[in-house]
Parts: C-alpha cells; structure tokens; sequence
C-alpha cells in the first residue's frame, strides 16, 4: 500500500518537474544549449533488450524519457531525431546500486561548551538517519565520468559516521532537473567510529546501533502509547528516531558496508539478532560467506574493482624457494579475489555493483578482469541492470530495454565486454549524451600537456588515521612561478584548528607534494603531504613523522575569484 | 505452512546451530604417556582415549576402536590443554576506550579467527585464551573464551559456546591515564575508579528498579506507563550484580584491590578474579576469602610505576595463602611459553610440578568458570591435550601435538612453514616487524597519548 | 666468634631463597670479599670440561685453584656437596641500569637527543643501584653488556659486572661504540608507513651514514698528522672506531638490511660485532663468510614475519651456529636480564644444543669482547664471577645457591625476595570485619 502511494507520488513528482520544465524553458534559448526534440530514434541497432538474449537489429524509439517502442517496422514521428545504429550496438543504462560520486561530506557540526566525548550528542557522534542524500549531492565532473561510463542511474549513499544517512536514486539526465527518482530508498550504515568520542572502534559501533534500534522499538511503542491513551507520559521524539523509525518498521532497508568477510558476517550477525532488511555493500573479499549471505537472503553489492596485478607482476624468476612459496600463495590469493564474481554468480546470488572508492575509468577493466575469472557475460550486465533494478523494487522502470520502462540506454561500438569497445552515446532519462570514441592513438598520450593543473585555491581536506578521521582547509597562492599558502588542522593542543605556513612546495605535473610543522609542548613535528590531482580533488598520502603515513583527500572549494 | 514457519525459524536460528553443530569433534588414542592429571597425580605408561571430543577413558592396555587413530607417545608426557586467563589474540578491536564504562560492548563481536597468534599459540600448547577487552576503561567490555580450533574463518567457531560470561575491570594507571589525563573525564585518580564502579552499580540497581516497576504497571488494565530507555550498558552492570557475569580485574596495587574487594562486598559480588595484580601477595589473604582467585605474571615487573613493588614470588605467595592462582601472558609473545612461565613457580617459591601445572590448567579453568568442562586429565572433560618431548616444567621442553576437541590442530612433525590462512594479493613484499608490541591491554588507544611525549621515545 | 658469626650468616643467606624464615632484625648483609674455598662440587668449566668432586678457590677477586683438593687456610668453606659450579653468565646486549621504570620518561637514559651522537657513554649513565641489579644477579648473570639506543649512532656501550658501587667499580674492560644499521622493517604494529615511505627514510638514512662516515675517515686522518681541527666530539669518538681502537657494534635485524650491512661494512677496515640479528637465520652463510661474530637474541621472541614458522627466533642461533658463526646471546632487556638463561635453554633444545648454549652465555662473549683472559669460564687465573647452584642454572627447577662476582661473594636478596620473606605469612594476616 505505502509502495503504490510511494509510486504514485513519485510518477507525479517526475511527470510534475517535466511540466515545471517545459514551461520553464521558454521559446527562446540564447545560449543554444536546449535541445531541439524529445523524441529520438535509434534506427537499425544491435539491441540487447536484457542480459541473455541475444543482440537483434531493431529501432528504439524514444519519446519524453520514455522508451515509445522496440522493434522492427516501428512508425517513427516526424519530431524524433534520427541516430543511425546500422554500426551500434545497445544496451539497457547500467545502473549504480551504491555510489557517492557527487556526495560532499558535510561539515562536522560545531560542538557544544559542555560536549562529553563518552557520551556525545548523535549527530557528532555520526548517527545521523535523518540526513538525505539528496542533500549532498551535486552534478559534478565525476558523475559526468561515471555517465560516461555507461551509468544511467545511481543510488546515491551520503557521507557521514556510523549511520549517514538515507540513500536516493537519481537518474544521469539533464542538469537542469532535479533528477530525482525516489527518496529514502536504504540507510547508510558502516562500522566506522567517531574520532576521540564514543562509539570509537567497531566493537562500539556494534554495540551503540543495537542501543539505538532496540531504542528506536521502544519510542514507538511509546509513541503509539502516547497516541491512542489519554495521560501518557510525552516520548521524546528526536531525529535519530524520525531518522530510524521506517527502517525498524521494514519499510527501507539497512545497507551495511562491510569490505571483508568478518565485517560481512558482523553485519549478518546484528541483522539475525534485530531482524532488519539488509543490503550488504563494498564487497571485496567475500567467497567465504557466500553460503551465510544465500542463507540469510540478503542482498548484495559488490565493489566494482580488482585488486592491483602490480605485486603478480613484480614477481621474478631467479628466486630462494622462501620466496617462491610466497609467490605462489600470493598469486593465489590473486586469482581467488578475481574469481569472486563468478563464484557469487554459481551461487545463484543476484548482486549489483556499488562504486564508492572506484575510479570510473577503471571499471570496464574490472569487469573484464572478473569475467576473465569466470564471471559470465549475462551476469555481468545483468549486475549492471536487472539486478539493481529488482534490488531498488524499481524491475517495471529500470533495467531492460522495453516499451513503457526509462529511455536508459547505452551505445557502444562493440560488444560489451570486448577488448576496445567503445560508449559513443548515453542516453538517461530520455536526454543525449555524445562521446569523442578515439582509434587508439598512443602518440596522443604522450603527449598530453600538464598545463592547467589547478592548484592555487582553498582545498578541503580529510585524513583517516587510526584516530579517526581529521581535516582543515588548506590554502595556496601562486605568486609568479612560485606558490604559498597556508593549513588549518586540529590543535593538538586542545579544541579548534591551528594554522600554519606552507612550505617546501614542488608541484611536478600534475603531483603536488609541501611540507608543515605542527608545534605541540615545545616540540616540533614535520608533516609531509603529497598528492596527484586530478581536475578538482587530491588524493595522495599525509606522513607525520614516525607515526606513519595516512590516507589524505582534498576537494578544491569552488570560488568565483580563484585564478590559476 | 507450519512446516514452512518451522523451517523459518531453523533458519533464523541457523547460525547458532550451525556453529555447535559444525564445530568439529575428534577421537584418538594416546597411548603409552607419562600423564600428568594435575588434579588425580601422574600415571606412568597410561593410555588415554578421546571419542567424539570427551575423554572417554583413562587407563592401561586401551585399543582403538575402528577408524580412531593412535598416537605413540612413550616416553613422552600428556598434559590438559593449556589455558590463558590472558590474553587479546584473535581480536580486530581491544579497546573502545572513549567512556570510563564500556559493558555494553562485546568481544565476540570482534572476534578474528584467522589471527596468526592463535596458531603459535597452539604449537605452544595452549588450547583456551580468554580473549579480552583491554584495561583502558574502569569498566570495559565483554570478553570472549576461545578454543583454539585453528583454520576456520567463522569466529562462531571458536568461540567456547558454553563458557560463562565474563566482563573486564580495570583499576590503576591506566584508566586514569587514558580518561583522567588524557581526556578530562573522571576518573584521574585511583579515587575516581573507584566512584566510577561504585556509581555505575548504583545506576544499574535504579535502572532495574525503573524496568520493575514499568513491567508490573504496564500488566495492569488501562495503564499509562511508558517505558524506560533500553540501556545495555545498564542491564549489563545489573547483570553482574545477579551474578551472571564473572568479573576480571585488571590491578597492580595492594591498596586498589582492597578497595574493589570491599566494593564487591558491599554490592555482594563473589565473582571476581584478579588479573595481574602485582601486588596481590600484599592482600593474599583477602584474596583467598573473598574472592576466585589471582591470574598473575611469572616475573613482569618495573615497567609502570605501579609494578615497581612487585616480586616474582607473587604466585607462591598467592598459592600458599589458599588464593586460586593461574599465569597468564597478556601477551602474544608469552603465550607461546606458558608452561614456562608456570615452571618460573618452582625457582621462585619452590611450587610443586602439579601446583605449577595447575596454574595454567585447572585455575585458570576455575577462574572462567569452565572447571567441570576442561582443565585436566578426567574421563568426561574435552579432549583438550598437549603432548611433550620431555616434563613441561622443564626449560628444555618442546611441545610435540596439541589437541582440542580431541583433533589435532599442532604436530611438530607435520608442521607447515607459512600458517597464514589469509594472504593479500597485492602483496609486494613481506613486511617484516621489529621488536613487535607484545603488550596489548591498551591497544586501540594510541591516539589518546601525549604526541609529544611519545616523539622522541625510540623504543 | 667472628667464624662461627660468619657460619651463621652463610647459612642464612643459603637459606633466604627457599623459604622464609625469621629476620634478623638490624642486620644488613654486604657483598663481601675476602677469601672462599668452595668445596667438592662438580665443576662446568665450559673450556676445560666437566670436573666432579673437584673445589675451587677464591681470593683476591681471582680464581686462585681449580682442584680435587685445597687446603682452606683461612678460607671461609663452603660445602658445595651435590652442587653445581658454572661461570657468572654474560647477556651481551640489555639496558640494564640505564632505565629504572620504562613508562616513566625522567628515569629513562638510554636514548639522547640527536642522529649522530657516539660520544654519549652508557657507562657513566649507568645507575649501580639500579633495584634491577639486585634483581638479575641472583639468577647468575654476573656481568651484562648495557647498550644505548636512537639514531643512527646512538652512543657506547660497556661491559660491567652487576657489582661495585661506582660505574667504575663495575666497569669489566670492554666498550663499543653503537651503529644503528639504517632499517627496512616496521618497528611494530603500529607503523602504518607505506612501502614507498618506508624505503625513503631508508634510503636518506643510508646517505646520513655513507656522509658521517667519510667524515670520520677523513677527520680520523687529520687528526693523525696532527692537523688543528675544531672541537667535534662525535667525530672524536667514531674516529676511535676507525683506528681500530673500539669496536662498532652493528644494530641489525631484517635479512635485505644484514644484507646491506656486510656490502656496507665490506670495505671498512674496523672491528665489526653484529647485534640483534632477528633474521639472521635467513643470511647465515653469508655472514659466517664475512667472520662477524653475532649477539643474537632475545629469544623468546616473535617472528619478525607473519609467515614465519612459529619456532623461528627460538632455531636462529642455532642456525646461525652450524653455519659457521660465533654466536652471542642476549635478552635486549631492562628489568628482567635475570631471564638470560631461559632465552639460552630455549636456543639449546631447539637446535643450539647445551654445550654451545652454555658457550654462547660463557666464552663467546668473553672472546667477542676481548675480555677472555679474564671472563668466560671457570680457569685459574680468570676473575672469580661464578654460579653455585643445585642443578644446570638453565632449568627453572634449579635454585642459585651462591653467586660471585669480582671475588666477592654476593648477598641473595634483592626486594623481591624480601617482600616474599614478609608476605609469605603476612602479620596481622586476615582480619574479618
């Protein structure tokens, strides 16, 4: 009942911002950006309409982000735009069960004067249900790389602790609309601690989400109480509580990240004893509990992502039989991780992928990896489509190329899963998306110039160590060929950031790496940060001292005045 | 669809099951051994048979029935599995260390079975650890009894299922530093610890009260009472004040485990145990009265000023004054020797082999209240068995087979090279550790210390 | 009177370990020296074989006679019937007396501020009433090795025997200047460097010492011709490394860095001794060829790696041992040095054997130290650091009847035993409210 109320909010919300956007859009376009139709035909394709069936030659017709038909002899509008599919071959849009490119992590709210770190206030601690998604997320640059990849449609996870927040699907269409197909859709969870307050460690997380769930059971009880009983005593009804109260009723489901197998069985463990639904999300090493996670019926997102074949191919030849034994077992190891899909695929588990930390260039290569490691080609796609589309409820929209579902298509110049196959086109949510498809110029690479990486400007950055996670804003000018700047980080001395010079800046392509002391009870530490930077986030290393090095990202904040 | 509901409900039960049901049991024979009972004496040349994981029988001139193996072991010696009162092996997390009262918090839940500690644990005999919280909090978490049953990746399988539940104190210089001077939060003095447990008693006895009276007002017709909040950390102090959980105190000096021996008197707590405690031969007497008992160090000493006071002779001293008194290792390295640190009791107080046998067997059973299941040679216990080249007390001893279960996971014979169950694929080269941390009770903490202090200490 | 006193507190003293009796209130009892006749005892020369029912006399600090017979003249007589006469052990590598309470930085000496710094000496920081001297002697190490470590030259070590009340009084003849061999390994758990990190301090470290080096040659040879040079303490000291005049003794553990330590130390013409040597076990040969002799230890001990069999630091020196290599032990330890013959015990029945265990605790020390003449095994004419126990000093079940060291005879009491004495039967003992 709440599914077909839900549905039917949503149809009105997509077909009311379709109206908003129509009128919006007045006859004049100045900027020549506005397309010319809605309507579009894809004549004489290969199509795959869904995973298993074989590729036939047929048209689509697409009409206001609706496929309109599939087939041969269709009857084609004079308002559609033609494409010429005679060397194209088509697939359902993929569709992203887990990502968040595009998210911004949230600023950590200000503590109060009396702040207890054993016992702090839910949102600093990291759970957070109530937050949205929706409102961290923005169409950047890297959600354009994912379309370009072929992702149609994402479900967007946010960031935050413990319990982020609530997922949302989107759909890749044009910037101008909101996008957004449905709200609420999973809770973000993971066992990440909060840094320097409780819960710290994943015993705690464990331990506090029992707390919280069994505590949001017993506000509704009382709530319930509260509402039929005259004189009852008022429940204190809090975010944490709006936040999880559809989630203990079974209405949305909990998607748990669990990247190893103890963590997946953890996971498995706190559902077996509460009873939510559970999504399990960022797989990587899995294959042991591939029995527990069938038994449990849950469902399944695995990271769209290998491991590095550099340690296999640093192996040499001429070595002790120590290290040949080592070899072998890595090796091992290797072709075991690469073989998971298949393995998951065998056990008849339907899974999606998820992209959180994958780089988007990097995934066709996986999947091809994985289906060197006897993932089949059907599951694959199917991974990329139907799966997620069932996993979301949303099988009647998403998911396969036929009449009535989304105009989600992607345009390849081969078959899927060959060698050098292209994605020429992306169509999502009825809008299209044309791509440069380059015969392999390897000249071209080299000689890519390293002008214009963007430097200068106020860069937001986060850092996990052991302790949990930190950040500060790092700003640098460029004065002539040389750069300064400056950094705030927590003061190790007490509360609040401190700020300190920059120094020892070398920029080399697109690789930054500077320097800077952090002064503590009279002694001083270096910290080194080094990083590449890629458009306008940074990912590289910050090493303190003896203490070891640490993860380090930065994002450049957006400005109107920085200048290069 | 009853048939249908039922197998629901298996399912949903299916992982407790599927642990007891899978956990694997063993038979064999053992014949010809010096076996050291520790609680019945020595028996030359005797035999002793293991079926389905029991100790089915013990005595002279056994055959194996069909299909059980035999295992010569003349001229060596059999002894119980060892256990560790101890220790933090086979844990991802040691200590959530952000709140002076952690209760609520779980070691089970962290368990790791693919530790490699547990298998060098194994080759030194030990067949139990009691995997616990670390000592960063007054009150801290849950801890786990392990069987050493090594080569699963399920942690439910090595988790002694049957073990009573146990939770971790800790007194001293450690919760002081880690909440007091590292965190201003109380307690900063060994005044404070002890506020801290008597305060957190008197909240879960109010916290009882408060679900008390909810559930006999929310019997009665038309009621308006709503329920308090659900507060684990509560019910587990409550928990203890019933006597359901066995408390393990982490403590050195004499005066602090007075006073915890006089807060569990006031609260009529009788499960208590020290852990260390170096200073218990100071209050050996109390602990004999009042409490389970010491699990203490052979011989660690002056590395806190709160061991400077300490003597080797705690052990003897504790034993002779009628305390149930185990060793432990709190230590991944010490683990490996337990039976040569319990042999310390001999040059140091002059124990008898099964007084010093005992104090890594049969105490340490008693003090995890596990006695009647293992701890030493007896037709009916585990089949938890070490077999030796020569008398366990003595220095030159080496380990030959380990049972659990009555399977063999140790055979020095048959002893692989790399016991890693896990292997990164993306490993390049093999990191190599120098002069490993082999204290953990405060892992998991280190980000809560002076940088400053900790910048120029090499070591 | 004065002999039978004497008598009195012999006995007492015999006594004080195995159980606890009355005390003689007021009464201290003093190292003393003088002289001793320790009679028929089975005697473990470690050089010159076992020798049963054979005594041996003491006096003047000295092993005066090793025979089946002496005469006492005036020699204070100890029966040793059934007992055990074995060298004071040497633990080649600790830091004892250079740090009191670990977690207590103020009584921490055995690290000084800076990456170049041979000069600090160890033996002056020493603290000879350290209670962890007391503490360690009674198990029958005599004399130890205490070693300062930090950066990559972290100071001298020095040979001293656990009594006397000076430095000086306890200093046995023999130091070295320390090289922290720049290392590749992760210095515990908590060393969450990178690779690529952990290869550069590497590599930078190698640099600051290929530097430091060549300045020390170069200052060295100035300094011979008489050249007026600046004051320059650190260089001072390493110069006495390259003339020959101390030794350098070289931290190192990993096997790619012992590796680098031979290539490095290959063309340097200075005494070299290897400590710590984790891995040794992996590089054996190529160490038994270059002919440096190894401290290893200690050896209860983990495996440096995650793939390691379980017993790998227990069969090190052992196999170190056959490959050809003249091995040392030692526990690396600051309060409970007093475990040295447990670490040996271990290398000894997994593979060490006995004999060269005992050696390892013995002479070789003594030889790598060029203290042999003196130290090392029970001959006349060497200095009268001995061990009377009930059985072999290794075994847990042994007691140490009587130790000593410079000729004196060592009181058995130490703070442990003392509160053993008071506590045993604490009085008032329980008293129920």
């Amino acid at each position: 009942m709440k599914r077909t109320l839900f549905r039917a909010s949503v149809i009105c919300m997509i077909l009311g911002s379709w109206m908003i956007s129509s009128s919006t859009f007045a006859q004049s376009d100045p900027t020549g950006k506005k397309r010319i139709t809605s309507s579009f035909a894809i004549t004489n394709a290969t199509v795959f309409t869904e995973p298993g069936k074989a590729g036939v030659k047929s048209t689509i017709l697409i009409q206001d982000g609706v496929i309109a038909g599939v087939g041969n002899n269709l009857s084609i509008p004079k308002e559609a735009k033609l494409i010429a599919g005679d060397s194209l071959f088509v697939y359902a849009g993929f569709i992203d069960g887990a990502s968040n490119t595009g998210i911004t992590k949230p600023k950590d709210p200000e503590r109060s004067e009396n702040f207890v770190s054993s016992d702090p206030p839910d949102e600093i601690a990291g759970i957070t249900p109530s937050r949205s998604a929706v409102d961290q997320f923005a169409m950047d640059s890297k959600v354009e790389e994912l379309r370009k990849g072929g992702f149609t449609v994402l479900q967007i996870v946010p960031e935050g602790g413990m319990i982020a927040g609530k997922a949302a699907i989107m759909v890749l269409g044009n910037e101008t609309s909101s996008n957004l197909i449905m709200e609420n859709t999973a809770l973000a969870v993971s066992f990440k601690g909060s840094r320097g307050m409780y819960p710290g460690t994943a015993a705690g997380v464990m331990a506090k989400f029992r707390d919280v769930y069994k505590n949001t059971e017993l506000t509704k009880i009382n709530s319930d109480k509260y509402a039929s009983v005259p004189g009852v005593k008022r429940p204190d009804i809090d975010d944490t509580f709006m936040g999880m109260k559809d989630v203990i009723a079974g209405s949305t489901p909990v998607m748990f990240s669990a990247s190893s197998e103890l963590e997946i069985r953890r996971a498995l463990k706190l559902q077996k004893e509460l009873g939510f639904n559970l999504i399990l999300t960022d797989l990587e090493n899995y294959e042991g509990v591939i029995p527990e996670m069938k038994a449990a019926g849950v469902k399944v997102l695995i990271k769209a992502e290998v491991p590095d074949d550099k340690a296999i191919k640093a192996q040499k030849e001429d070595v002790t039989e120590d290290v040949k034994a080592q070899y072998i077992r890595v090796k091992e190891s290797f072709d075991k991780a690469i073989a998971q899909a298949g393995k998951l695929e065998a056990a008849g588990i339907q899974f999606s992928f998820t992209t959180v930390g994958v780089k988007a260039g990097d995934i066709g290569k996986s999947l091809k990896t994985m289906i060197d490691g006897g993932l089949s080609e059907t599951g694959a796609l199917a991974a990329l489509t139907t799966n997620p589309a069932a996993m979301m409820g949303m099988s009647r929209e998403l998911g396969t190329i036929e009449k009535g579902k989304m105009a989600n298509l992607v345009l390849t110049t081969d078959t899927l899963f060959k060698e050098d196959t292209q994605i020429k086109h992306v169509i999502a949510d009825g809008y299209l998306f044309d791509y440069e498809t380059k015969a392999k110029k390897k000249a071209d690479e080299a000689g890519k110039a390293t002008t214009g990486t963007k430097v200068a400007g106020n860069w937001d950055y986060t850092t996990e160590s052991p302790a949990g996670s930190s950040g500060g804003v790092i700003t640098i000018k460029k004065d002539g060929n040389e750069y300064s700047g400056t950094i705030t980080y927590d003061d190790p001395a007490g509360s609040g950031k401190a700020t300190a010079p920059i120094k020892d800046i070398k920029l080399d392509g697109s690789s930054l790496s500077f320097a800077f002391d952090v002064n503590a009870q009279g002694m001083s530490i270096v910290v080194e940060i080094s990083g590449t930077i890629d458009g306008n986030s940074m990912d590289g290393t910050m090493s303190i001292g003896q203490f070891g090095s640490f993860p380090f990202e930065a994002t450049l904040i957006p400005s109107i005045t920085a200048k290069l | 669809m009853k048939k249908i509901n039922y197998f629901l409900a298996a399912l949903l039960g299916l992982s407790f099951s599927f642990a007891s049901a899978q956990t694997p049991k063993g038979s064999v024979l053992i014949k010809n051994a010096t076996v050291l009972t520790v609680t019945k004496g020595t028996l030359q040349n005797t035999d002793v048979l293991v079926q389905d994981g029991i100790i089915k029988k013990v005595g002279t001139n056994l055959s194996a029935p069909s299909g059980v193996e035999t295992v010569d072991a003349t001229g060596k010696y059999l002894m119980p599995g060892i256990i560790d009162a101890h220790s933090h092996v086979g844990l991802d997390v040691v200590n959530e260390a952000t709140s002076p009262i952690t209760s609520e918090v779980q070691m089970k839940d962290v368990v790791n079975p693919t530790e490699i500690g547990i298998y060098r644990a194994l080759a030194g005999g030990v067949t139990i650890s009691h995997a616990m919280h670390g000592s960063a909090n007054v009150i801290g978490g849950q801890n786990a009894t392990l069987k050493h049953r090594w080569g699963t990746k399920n942690p439910n399988d090595i988790i002694m299922m049957d073990a009573p539940r146990t939770i971790k104190f800790a007194l001293g210089e450690n919760p002081t530093r880690v909440h007091g001077r590292g965190n201003g939060i109380q307690p900063r003095s060994r005044m404070g610890v002890e506020a801290v447990i008597r305060n957190g008693f008197n909240e879960a006895i109010q916290y009882q009260k408060a679900w008390a009276d909810y559930n006999s007002a929310s019997a009665q017709k038309g009621n308006k009472a709503t329920s308090p909040r659900y507060n684990e950390r509560l019910q587990t102090l409550a928990d203890i004040l019933d006597g359901k959980i066995i408390i393990h105190c982490h403590s050195y000096r004499a005066d602090e485990i007075y006073m915890l021996i006089n807060v569990a008197r006031d609260f009529n707590i009788t499960k208590l145990v020290f852990q260390h405690t170096n200073e218990g031969f100071k209050v050996a007497p109390e602990i004999a009265k009042y409490t389970m008992g010491a699990s203490v160090f052979a011989d660690w000493w002056a590395y806190k000023f709160e061991v400077y006071y300490s003597t080797a002779f705690n052990a003897a001293i504790l034993n002779a004054n009628g305390a149930i008194t185990s060793i432990n290792s709190d230590s991944a390295e010490l683990i490996r020797h337990l039976y040569h640190e319990a042999a310390k009791t001999q040059r140091y107080g002059g124990m008898t082999d099964d007084e010093s046998l005992a104090m890594i067997t049969i105490n340490p059973a008693r003090q995890l209240g596990i006695s009647e299941l293992v701890g030493s040679i007896e037709e009916g216990k585990q089949g938890d068995l070490v077999i030796f080249d020569s008398h366990p007390l003595s220095v030159y001893t080496v380990p030959q087979m380990t049972f659990v279960d009555g399977i063999k996971y140790f055979d020095i014979k048959e002893d692989k090279n790399d016991q890693r169950l896990t292997v990164s694929p993306t490993e390049m080269v093999e990191d190599v550790y120098l002069r490993q941390q082999t204290e953990r009770c405060m892992q998991d903490t280190e980000h809560l210390f002076d940088m400053a202090g900790n910048l120029f200490n090499q070591n | 009177m004065k002999r039978l006193t004497k008598t009195f507190f012999a006995f007492l003293i015999a006594l004080v370990p195995m159980m606890a009796i009355a005390q003689i209130d007021g009464e201290f009892i003093k190292p003393r020296t003088g002289k001793f006749l320790l009679k028929n005892a089975t005697v473990v020369t470690i050089t010159k074989g076992v020798l049963t029912n054979t005594s041996v006399l003491v006096a003047d600090g000295m092993i005066m006679e090793i025979e089946a017979s002496i005469a006492a003249n005036g020699a204070e007589e100890i029966d040793c019937t059934g007992l055990f006469i074995y060298p004071g052990m040497i633990d080649s590598g600790t830091q004892l007396g250079l740090a009191e309470v670990s977690s207590v930085a103020e009584t921490v000496d055995f690290s000084e501020i800076g990456n170049f710094t041979p000069n600090m000496q160890a033996l002056t920081a020493v603290n000879p009433n350290s209670e962890a001297i007391p503490v360690t002697r009674v198990s029958g190490v005599t004399t130890v090795l205490t070693v300062p470590s930090g950066g990559l030259f972290p100071g001298t070590a020095a040979l001293i025997n656990l009594n006397g009340y000076t430095p000086d009084q306890m200093y046995a003849g023999f130091k070295a200047v320390v090289m922290t061999f720049p290392n590749s390994g992760r210095r515990g758990r908590y060393d969450r460097r990178s690779d690529d990190d952990i290869k550069k301090a590497n590599e930078k470290s190698l640099k600051d010492a290929n530097e430091i080096w060549e300045n020390a040659i170069a200052y060295n040879s100035m300094k011979k011709t008489g050249a007026a040079l600046e004051f320059y303490p650190e260089m001072d000291q390493l110069a006495k490394v390259i003339s020959k005049e101390l030794p350098l003794l070289v931290q190192v553990d990993a096997a790619s860095d012992i590796q680098n330590a031979l290539k490095w130390l290959e063309e340097k013409d200075v005494n070299v001794i290897l400590s710590g040597v984790a891995e040794g076990w992996r590089v054996a040969d190529e160490i038994a060829k270059s002919g440096y002799p190894v401290i290893t230890g200690p050896v209860q001990e983990l495996p440096t790696r995650e793939s390691d069999r379980y017993d790998t630091p227990y069969t090190n020196a052992g196999k170190m041992a056959k490959a050809g290599v003249k091995v040392a032990i030692r526990t690396d330890e600051i309060e409970n040095v007093r475990n040295l013959p447990f670490h040996a015990a271990f290398a000894a029945a997994y593979g060490l054997g006995k004999e060269e265990a005992w050696k390892a605790v013995t002479i070789n020390p003594a030889e790598i130290f060029g203290v042999a003449d003196k130290y090392g095994s029970v001959e006349k004419g060497k200095v009268a650091n001995l061990i009377v126990a009930t059985g072999d000093p290794f075994e847990t079940r042994a007691q140490v009847m009587h130790v000593f060291i410079d000729g004196y005879r060592i009181p058995l009491s130490n703070r442990h035993i003392r509160f053993y004495q008071e506590f045993l039967e604490r009085s008032p003992g329980l008293e129920s409210k």
